[in-house]
């Protein structure tokens, strides 16, 4: 029996480390800047949401545990195969790829403005970041481990500590005279919710490392929501501080709000301080995209949705293929510039529109599976299911629909969402055809999807 | 006085789950419980999980029967803790056959239903 290796600490540690992204913490700023404390109702909002999304995923984890990857089997045997490509590709290896790259972009053009006398361009810095990271998780699940909790928690004890000197007025800078409530209306503060939403995505990552979590029954669900509270808790208490020690104004045009909340609270102190919170942001999202994407690329494989060379796995057990490719693809993507164009939080914002559609659909498939197998034993239940699951639905779609402040920016998300969806449906009806010869739509058994995780089910299903 | 009411639970498993099953049991507070070995095959005639075509005849596979008695009141709760016990959503994760019972007797003390499953101060 595999051994299982991942305890709480190491599950929180994974959920947090994809959801505090530099991007996040710009998010914050504007957020911020834009209503004042009252973004932490918006927030407040996103992070129930999202907790509802974490019990979504925890009820499916429960009725199909130990898989490798975790979330495409669970849509496979919900919604079948053809909907499952479109949300995995799209929503998971797109999106986190080229948000894995634009995180590492963010890192390398931060190194190379502190060090700008040593005149090393910016794509050195991703590239030896991203190199590192590959090699790390080359290493197998305990490297990546002890690299994720020493990366999270100096990161949340980090944000925490930033946060609370602010809120308390400790810092050793000027503290800023101004109104904390720039707008009390409902309609601004909910009109940011769309932008709230961005601070809580990806606690499910916790999933596709459940099968090394040790009690993962209880570990798995209580770890997405332990992260998802923290990471509330943390950026609620920054934005208190910056309302103290951030004029606003000065907040919101900052493309580095911690940056220039850490120098107005701390001086030069404060700057390298929050310069490292970045490079551990960047650190964290990277890492657990690399070791998540790979995992999930490996499950994919296993149920047929992707080429059976990415079960590959060498001697520590990392799937290497998954790991190489995607991790290959961010370095390619952050040599070649594209990492850094104005187009890429465009594109970034497109692929989330695939990432919430795999939120819905999980919903879904909480629904689905009620329905079909009501009585299944389940050592995780959403709580007063059916009705959170459809709030979780319909709160989602409203995240859509809010996905961006501008109309013109909205539309265009929206077009190029269903361009890259007719793409993906071609690209997955394809597949399903002739490769899987399958019907579209028809779910998968759950005891067959279950079958396909066992070693020797590809020896005897060639 | 009239007996409580007994049931006999019978849970057919695969080998490598009966050590933690037994181990929980301990926690729920089961008081007594018997275990033997068997042979058996299910509806899918003993065919694995991971294998293509299913067996024509059927092949005995090694399994662990857990048999218990308890009062009816207490099998709800019981069924629940068991099943999610033994769940992992693979073929194979066992089936559980519940028969009433008429009466137990402890033949040391000649206490019969619910006293003769308790630990009792004869």
């Amino acid at each position: 029996m595999e051994e299982k290796k991942l305890g709480l600490g190491s599950t929180v540690a994974t959920g947090v480390g994809l959801i505090v992204a530099t991007s996040c913490l710009l998010s914050l700023g504007v957020g911020a800047s834009t209503v004042g404390i009252p973004f932490i109702i918006a927030m407040f909002v996103c992070c129930m949401l999202n907790l509802i999304t974490a019990f979504s995923v925890s009820e499916l984890n429960a009725m199909m545990p130990n898989l490798t990857g975790g979330l495409a089997q669970y849509s496979l045997a919900g919604v079948g195969p053809f909907l499952t490509i479109i949300v995995m590709v799209g929503g998971y290896l797109v999106c986190n790829t080229i948000c894995g790259s634009a995180e590492c972009a963010m890192f390398g053009n931060t190194l190379s403005t502190v060090f700008a006398g040593a005149g090393i361009p910016s794509q050195v810095y991703c590239t030896v970041l991203l190199v590192v990271l590959i090699l790390a998780n080359l290493n197998g699940i305990d490297m990546f481990a002890k690299i994720q909790d020493f990366v999270a928690y100096a990161l949340v004890a980090s944000l925490l500590i930033m946060g609370l000197i602010g809120c308390f007025e400790w810092g050793n800078g000027q503290v800023v005279h101004q109104s904390t409530v720039i707008s009390g209306n409902p309609k601004d503060i909910f009109s940011l919710c769309g932008l709230a939403f961005f601070l809580f995505l990806g606690c499910e990552y916790v999933v596709p490392i459940s099968k090394q979590v040790k009690n993962a029954r209880r570990n798995v669900p209580l770890g997405m929501v332990l992260s998802l509270l923290l990471v509330f808790l943390m950026q609620a208490v920054m934005v208190i501080g910056f309302s103290h020690y951030t004029p606003w104004e000065a907040l919101a045009q900052s493309s580095t709000p911690h940056v220039l909340y850490g120098s107005l609270l701390l001086g030069k102190a404060g700057t390298i301080w929050m310069v490292l919170v970045s490079v551990l942001a960047v650190t964290s999202t990277v890492n657990t995209a690399i070791a998540s994407l790979g995992l999930i690329m490996s499950g994919m494989a296993k149920i047929k949705l992707l080429p059976s060379v990415f079960m590959k796995t060498n001697k520590k057990g990392a799937p290497y293929v998954g790991i190489l490719s995607i991790g290959g693809i961010m370095i390619l993507i952050n040599l070649t510039g594209l990492s850094t164009t104005d187009e890429l939080s465009f594109l970034i914002l497109t692929g989330c529109v695939f990432w919430m559609m795999a939120y819905i659909i999980s919903h879904l498939n909480v629904l689905i599976l009620r329905r079909r197998l009501p009585k299944a034993p389940r050592t995780f239940r959403v709580p007063l299911s059916p009705v959170l699951p459809m709030i979780g639905i319909v709160g989602t779609v409203w995240m859509l629909y809010n996905i961006d402040s501008n109309l013109d920016v909205k539309l265009r998300i929206y077009k190029l969402s269903i361009g890259i969806f007719l793409l993906l449906a071609v690209y997955g009806a394809i597949w399903i055809k002739k490769v899987m010869k399958r019907p579209l739509f028809k779910p998968f058994q759950i005891k067959e999807v279950m079958a396909m995780e066992h070693e020797l089910y590809q020896k005897y299903h060639k | 006085m009239e007996l409580e009411k007994l049931v006999k639970v019978e849970i057919i498993t695969s080998m490598a789950k009966i050590e933690a099953l037994r181990l929980q049991l301990g926690k729920f507070g089961v008081s007594g419980m018997t275990v033997y070995e068997a042979k058996g095959c299910g509806v899918q005639l003993g065919t694995q999980e991971f294998e293509s075509e299913k067996k024509k005849a059927p092949t005995l596979l090694d399994k662990q029967v857990v048999m218990m008695v308890l009062l009816e009141k207490d099998l709800n709760d019981f069924l629940s803790f068991v099943e999610k016990e033994l769940y992992t959503g693979h073929i194979g994760d066992g089936k559980i056959f519940i028969s009433p019972i008429m009466n137990v007797i402890r033949v040391r003390t000649g206490e019969e239903g619910e006293a003769a499953l308790l630990e009792g101060e004869l």
